[in-house]
């Protein structure tokens, strides 16, 4: 097993190396951060701007070819990923921003999944019901719904909140009170008011897909032969059903879940924009406006890391629920 | 509660119909038979479906004593299968089932799914008819038993558990049963798993054991081996067994009582002898007749059932079977028979004969089935007077070879060895004849067929085809005029035509490939649709709107439109039911004898293949051990593999069944890489087991090649060792084996004479 995990993680090392590459070529072509330096006031001489630039590594005389291996050397030999135009370390920043971004993702990871996954099982016995209607109704709906508007309502019913009581019980943007005095417990009940908006608003859109593929899986194996072998054993039906078909359902799931948690770390755009949490995903849009060649290349390459950390467990946790998998 | 009084609403219309005190009282289940472990009363099954409500099971009445096998023999849509769901409780809840199901006394229909799991895997119990989806892929085997073990036996400790696993696999058959509890499903062989399947069955040791088509799905020589297996299980157990199955062959060795569906309700029932030595009803006569025989030289016409099956949404007015009955007349569509005991039968403790026709007392043993069904006059072609040697050859083989290199490794392959899925095969077919293949799946069968088709002048050995060489398949010409003589027919008449083509354009694209001009191929469909049994007036139909049998025979009609010399028949009836098969084989034998084909045809169904063939190869793991005309093959097989091959197939013959000898091969067809150096069979062969070391040791080493029968002398039968007693002349029959007239290994063999 720890053989093919080495395995597979050297391939996706190349891999990343590959597509981190090629997207530093593609951001190294076409930002041009020496155009939003003409817009400051006084506007700096074109040889100012080059000198900044190049005291910051970002020297925009030098080849592509040859800022690419500076850039590489850093990495290799400091692990330095460089400078954004404004002179921030790219090193310092990265850490605050998966931070931030991890924080806001992870209890609404977990609560979309267990949510998600025992309606799917829920509605799936109840194939047809009212409840299993209403339920998968409402998933599609948020399939449909744009999840910035889903995110904006849900703000919108937050304010609503505090208006009706007269008192702000949420904040509906920002991770913390800034300048909060105060000891352990209201600290934490800040926290709780920061973290309950987002959480909210983005579990209630994520967890549509998992119940709607689980139920699908579900009631795919729920009339399978070896169901009814179960049943005839003397199993009743939703001791069978949750016995045999509900392992054999959750295989495709589970592989479907290891892909997307990391999507969701890595691509929290609109959340992060919307809840002004300045986590990664902010970034890298940032970095693309901000013409920030090394930040922009940065988050690509995070991106490309978490996808390879969700190829292994998908492939990990195929493993886990289905023997038929041989891991050689 | 609802089946009661349904029941008794039912018996109140029967006593009008005139049946006596005590036949009502049985009926409405209140008289069952003393000691019956199963007994089912007027067993009625009903689903709403689109087309409104599907009457699928009406009137079922049977009673079940220990230790006996009722046989339910009926073909698709027969409504046998629904019977033992609901007799399991496991329909789904749309189903409505009326009537009474009694084990042991106690009333199972009406009861709730929990109720019922006290008995379903306790003291009634199921084996399915696909072992590969049967059993759940993601948990051991050993899981799964024990599952059943806890289910009923909760106090049950581990140890006693595992220990009762063991002795369960060991009991159907598993070896080395300690070690294999911890192997997944996929890890087995279909027909071990279907020998898992039974151990979980008899886990509780049941009283009354349901096997739902249990063999189907397998090999003749594993279909063997899990009849045995079945008929040990019930030999420990004592369980009464109902076995289902399409097969008349399967259920003559093993059932002591037969019941007969038909379009949902039994239309004979009696001891087996009754109704395969002694049929009433005329359905049951065309079955047995449809039947080909695997054991009888003696070449007859099958007895074709012509149309199909009622549809079940429509309540029968008269004999369902009336529209397909030869000697239907006008009673026969007044009103629905009931199931008459036959005049002079007794009650010999099974079931009594009895049959649901109105002429059944005309219908004696002298009756001849093939005159009833009108059975054709067995066409005679014209080569059959011709000796083969002095036909023309249409299809050669030399040396054809198809190795498949196995891999292993995702990015850097390696070649860990060779699947030889054909391994140097030379026969001939000459004009006018039937050549078949026969042999287990994965004997490389199918890649014969796909050489042959193949026309590569790269391939491996030399195909010749109507004198054209696929050496000289160089350009798309050679290649058009080879494919001209030779077209296919394929298994599976459904999948093989296109669901958008109407009839017409399913036929007309041969033709306009060909270059035909429009009006000439109008006027040569109208000639095949006419040639092949079919309606002219029908070519704009789609082929969903023709039966299975008709399919078939729109698929012979595309494949005859450019007129071949061959065709190849792949499995062209193992899809259709035995009273279409029968029409299909007809048709075939017809064809071949009007048009003076060639056939060469690939089947697992040996009785099918004796019936239409003239010549036979058996082929075993890429190779032909036996070769040669098929009475000669079938009759004095020379090759162990043959002579178990041919042991392993049922015969509808419920007296010849009950005492022959059986060779059960052990174990399943060895995996390519665990391919013996020597004769290939060396690893199953039952003589080679029985062999003394120094002899084994040949078969291990040397490939024994295929050499010439002698013709079998008349009456000195086995030669002893030594030099045979005059040089008799060689035969067309040729088979690879050194130690043919070896003695066969004492546990391969088995004889049923106490049955």
């Amino acid at each position: 097993m720890l053989r093919y995990l080495a395995k597979r993680a050297l391939t996706y090392a190349f891999m990343i190396f590959l597509t981190t590459t090629a997207g530093y070529f593609l951001a190294v072509n076409t930002l041009q951060p020496a155009l939003l330096e003409q817009e400051r006031i006084p506007r700096p001489t074109t040889e100012q701007v080059a000198n900044s630039f190049r005291l910051k590594g970002l020297d925009p005389d030098l080849s592509p070819w040859e800022r690419y291996v500076e850039w590489l050397t850093a990495i290799v030999t400091r692990w330095d990923w460089g400078r954004s135009p404004s002179g921030a370390f790219i090193n310092a920043e990265f850490g605050d921003r998966v931070w931030i971004s991890t924080r806001l993702f992870l209890a609404s990871i977990i609560l979309t999944l267990i949510i998600g996954i025992a309606l799917g099982v829920y509605t799936a016995a109840r194939q047809y019901k009212a409840s299993d209607r209403v339920i998968t109704s409402y998933s599609y709906l948020v399939y449909i719904v744009p999840a910035p508007i889903a995110y904006f309502l849900v703000q919108l019913g937050a304010i609503n909140i505090n208006e009706t009581v007269g008192e702000r019980i949420f904040f509906v943007t920002g991770i913390s009170t800034p300048g909060l005095e105060g000891d352990g417990w209201a600290q934490f009940v800040d926290m709780l008011a920061h973290y309950a908006v987002p959480t909210f608003a983005i579990t209630i859109v994520g967890w549509g897909a998992y119940q709607i593929a689980q139920r699908q899986y579900l009631l795919d194996n729920v009339n399978a032969d070896f169901v009814r072998t179960a049943r005839a054993k003397g199993l009743t039906r939703n001791q069978a059903i949750s016995r045999h078909a509900l392992r054999v359902s959750f295989i495709p799931v589970a592989q479907s879940i290891a892909f997307t948690i990391p999507a969701i770390f890595a691509g929290g755009f609109f959340a992060e924009k919307i809840f002004a949490w300045h986590g990664v995903g902010s970034w890298s849009i940032d970095a693309i406006a901000l013409q920030d060649v090394n930040a922009a290349t940065a988050t690509l390459a995070y991106g490309s890391v978490i996808f390879a950390i969700g190829a292994i467990l998908a492939d990990f946790a195929t493993t886990l629920v289905d023997p038929r998998v041989r891991v050689q | 509660m609802s089946h009661e009084m349904t029941a008794s609403a039912e018996s109140s219309e029967l006593s009008a119909s005139g049946l006596s005190t005590a036949e009502r009282l049985r009926v409405a289940g209140l008289h069952a038979a003393g000691d019956a472990v199963l007994s089912v009363r007027d067993l009625n099954v009903r689903f709403n479906t689109e087309n409104g409500v599907v009457h699928a099971v009406r009137g079922i009445d049977f009673d079940l004593h220990a230790g006996r096998t009722l046989g339910i023999v009926g073909e698709s849509g027969s409504g046998k299968s629904v019977t033992s769901m609901a007799i399991l409780g496991l329909l789904p809840d749309t189903a409505q089932v009326t009537g009474s199901v009694r084990l042991q006394g106690k009333e199972l229909l009406g009861l709730s799914d929990k109720a019922m799991c006290r008995h379903r895997g306790n003291d009634i119990a199921m084996v399915f008819q696909d072992p590969l989806s049967s059993l759940t892929p993601v948990y051991t085997v050993g899981t799964q038993i024990i599952e059943a073990l806890t289910v009923h036996n909760p106090a049950m400790s581990k140890q006693a558990k595992e220990a009762r696993a063991v002795e369960l696999l060991g009991m159907v058959g598993i070896p080395s049963p300690k070690d294999r509890l911890k192997a997944f499903p996929h890890e087995f062989s279909g027909g071990m798993r279907q020998r898992v399947m039974i151990a979980i069955a008899i886990a509780n040791n049941p009283r009354v054991l349901i096997a739902d088509e249990p063999t189907t799905a397998l090999d003749v020589t594993i279909q063997a081996q899990v009849l045995e297996v079945l008929h040990t299980a019930q030999e420990e157990t004592g369980a009464a067994v109902v076995m289902i199955t399409h097969d008349l062959g399967v259920v003559a060795g093993m059932a002591d009582d037969i019941m007969v569906m038909y379009a949902g309700k039994p239309v004979e029932t009696g001891s087996v002898d009754d109704i395969y030595y002694n049929p009433r009803m005329p359905y049951t006569m065309g079955l047995l007749g449809a039947v080909p025989r695997v054991d009888v030289a003696e070449k007859t016409s099958l007895v074709p059932i012509e149309g199909i099956p009622p549809n079940l949404v429509h309540t029968p007015t008269g004999c369902s079977f009336a529209p397909r009955c030869p000697l239907a007349g006008d009673a026969c569509l007044d009103g629905e028979p009931e199931l008459w005991p036959v005049a002079g039968a007794g009650l010999d403790g099974g079931l009594q004969h009895k049959a649901a026709c109105i002429k059944t007392d005309s219908l004696g043993g002298d009756v001849d089935v093939r005159e009833v069904f009108r059975a054709p006059a067995v066409p005679v072609s014209h080569f059959d007077a011709i000796p083969r040697a002095e036909r023309r050859t249409v299809l050669e083989l030399r040396e054809v070879r198809k190795h498949f290199p196995l891999m292993k490794g995702a990015l850097i392959k390696r070649r860990i060895g060779t699947v030889k899925a054909v391994d140097g095969l030379s026969f001939d077919i000459r004009e006018g004849e039937c050549f078949s293949i026969v042999g287990e799946s994965g004997c490389g069968k199918t890649t014969t067929l796909l050489e042959i088709m193949e026309f590569h002048k790269d391939q491996d050995g030399e195909v010749v085809i109507g004198g054209l060489s696929n050496k000289q398949a160089a350009d798309a010409r050679t290649k058009g005029a080879m494919r001209k003589e030779l077209q296919m027919v394929f298994q599976d008449p459904t999948g093989a035509l296109d669901p958008r083509f109407t009839v017409f354009e399913v036929l007309s694209e041969p033709l306009e490939n060909a270059g035909m001009a429009k009006p000439q191929i109008r006027a040569r469909i109208m000639e095949l649709m006419e040639l092949v049994g079919l309606q002219p007036d029908h070519v704009n139909r789609f082929p969903n709107q023709f039966s299975g049998g008709q399919r078939q025979r729109i698929g012979i009609a595309r494949a005859l439109a450019v007129n071949p010399k061959l065709v190849v028949l792949d499995e062209p009836v193992s899809a259709l039911d035995v009273s279409v098969q029968a029409g299909v084989i007809n048709l075939l034998d017809k064809l071949r004898a009007e048009l003076g084909l060639s056939y060469l045809m690939v089947a697992h169904d040996l009785s099918v293949v004796r019936h239409i063939s003239n010549r036979v190869a058996v082929m075993y793991l890429g190779k032909i051990v036996e070769i040669g005309d098929v009475d000669a093959v079938f009759d004095n097989p020379r090759h162990p593999y043959t002579r178990a091959l041919l042991s392993a197939i049922p015969v509808p013959d419920p007296v010849l069944e009950r005492t022959r000898e059986r060779i059960i091969l052990q174990g399943d067809l060895p995996s390519p890489l665990e391919a013996p150096k020597g004769c290939n069979f060396a690893t199953r062969c039952p003589v080679f087991a029985a062999l003394p070391a120094a002899k084994q040791e040949k078969c291990l080493t040397l490939e024994p090649a295929l050499e010439a029968a002698a013709a079998p002398a008349p009456a000195a039968g086995y030669r002893a060792a030594g030099l045979p007693a005059a040089p008799a002349a060689p035969t067309d029959q040729h088979f690879a084996c050194f130690y043919p007239d070896g003695e066969l290994d004492a546990d391969m063999l088995v004889v049923h004479e106490s049955l």
